[in-house]
């Protein structure tokens, strides 16, 4: 009776995260079990089937030339390896944590962010978590940077696409947002596809889940006067791993 | 999708978008732009209907046929039809764009739960009788459980905002598709 319950409430989990009702801590339920668990996955794929047939009553309607005009420019310099890349490291940083260690001894290159001064914050309320934690950094364009956390070590590492174009003016300035906080530098970004940095204990505690991480363009070296100056380029959620 | 799977023409269309999408998996762009002359009137379609706005739609079809150009390696012909793995992508980019629309607020964490982030989220599975059974299932089902149903999936509603529409508490309108949803799989599966 308890079994068939709790297969039941499974498979109506798995049709409404496929149907895409879910918000909040239950939608970060069935993700962790998409991503960790073959069968939910596989019941969330049997709902995608199943209610694929809903679509049959849509009429095709021809678009416009120029929409290929757009998919033939995006797919001609687009950085999709890249960015393929990316999401796997992602998904491999929320598989495993034990991973992270590994991954960060891998990265090919291992750039110096500008020395921190020694920021004074208030004490964050909560003890800093020791769950890795995940942020993919993006506009509407798309994801730009990925940010992993990993309070334990204190180290952060970001993994960066082609696509933030090198000016020679201007520095990007990393950030990060407690909610309902100030903006807090981390440093400007190096050039480079990675990077990793282990944080000074004032900065690490402002690393929480629901913080936002950002990336502002700046006069080089770094915004004058300690806040963002310039436009985000791309920014978001820390969240669990 | 192929309502006219019986007839060998369709077999045969069926055969060559599957063979075309391998070779978009191997990055052939001459492929894509097979894969998309075959296809882009159904998926600017959907992206349409979820939408509504012909410049909106106009650019979530190029961000599917992107990602498909990204993807096309994960299709498995043994799980899905290319066809319907295709809409399914086009349905849950639309309603990913109309969701960041309306929910300002939420944009940047839910592009962070953007669904193609991991492979699962383009595992698609097909049984030959969901066609033809799901009308029929539907059918049985409440009015009210059938109507929201039919939202979240051309809508992106969620839970929340179906509440709030309807009027209803949240839990209530949980309990109703929550319910709809149950005997529709038991339905489709009998």
């Amino acid at each position: 009776m308890t079994d068939d319950s709790d297969s039941n409430d499974r498979n109506a989990l798995a049709g409404e995260f496929a149907l895409g009702l879910l918000t909040g801590n239950a939608l970060r339920e069935a993700e962790a079990l998409a991503a960790n668990d073959p069968a939910f996955a596989r019941e969330v794929a049997r709902w995608r089937g199943r209610s694929a047939p809903l679509l049959d009553e849509v009429e095709p309607v021809d678009p416009p030339e120029s929409a290929w005009d757009g998919i033939k420019a995006k797919i001609n310099h687009a950085p999709t390896s890249n960015v393929i890349q990316l999401r796997r490291r992602v998904g491999f940083w929320r598989g495993a944590t034990a991973g992270m260690t590994a991954l960060a001894a891998t990265l090919a290159l291992v750039l110096v962010m500008r020395p921190q001064p020694t920021v004074s914050v208030a004490p964050a309320p909560a003890v800093a978590s020791a769950a890795p934690m995940v942020a993919m950094l993006g506009d509407q364009e798309g994801m730009k940077v990925v940010a992993s956390w990993d309070p334990g070590s204190r180290q952060l590492v970001l993994a960066v696409p082609a696509d933030i174009p090198a000016d020679p003016s201007h520095s990007h300035e990393l950030w990060v947002i407690p909610a309902g906080g100030k903006p807090q530098s981390l440093g400007t970004m190096p050039s480079g596809r990675q990077m990793h940095m282990r944080l000074a204990d004032a900065l690490a505690t402002l690393l929480q889940q629901g913080a936002t991480i950002a990336i502002s363009v700046e006069p080089m070296g770094g915004s004058p006067t300690g806040a963002p100056t310039g436009p985000v380029v791309a920014s978001g959620a820390l969240s669990r791993a | 999708m192929n309502r006219v799977t019986g007839s060998i023409d369709a077999e045969r269309s069926r055969a060559e978008l599957a063979e075309l999408l391998k070779r978009v998996g191997a990055r052939d762009s001459a492929a894509l732009r097979d894969v998309y002359d075959r296809t882009s009137a159904k998926l600017y379609g959907i992206c349409l209907r979820v939408l509504g706005s012909e410049s909106e739609a106009q650019d979530v079809l190029q961000e599917v046929y992107v990602s498909i150009w990204n993807k096309a390696a994960q299709f498995d012909t043994s799980k899905a039809s290319a066809i319907t793995w295709l809409a399914v992508i086009a349905r849950n980019k639309a309603i990913d764009a109309a969701r960041a629309r309306r929910l300002p607020a939420e944009g940047v964490e839910a592009a962070s739960e953007v669904p193609d982030d991991s492979p699962s989220a383009l595992d698609v599975l097909e049984v030959a009788e969901d066609n033809a059974r799901l009308a029929d299932c539907l059918s049985e089902l409440e009015e009210r459980a059938r109507a929201m149903i039919r939202r979240a999936f051309f809508e992106g509603m969620t839970y929340p905002e179906l509440a709030a529409q309807e009027g209803v508490p949240l839990p209530t309108m949980k309990s109703w598709i929550r319910r709809g949803l149950l005997r529709l799989r038991g339905c489709m599966e009998r």
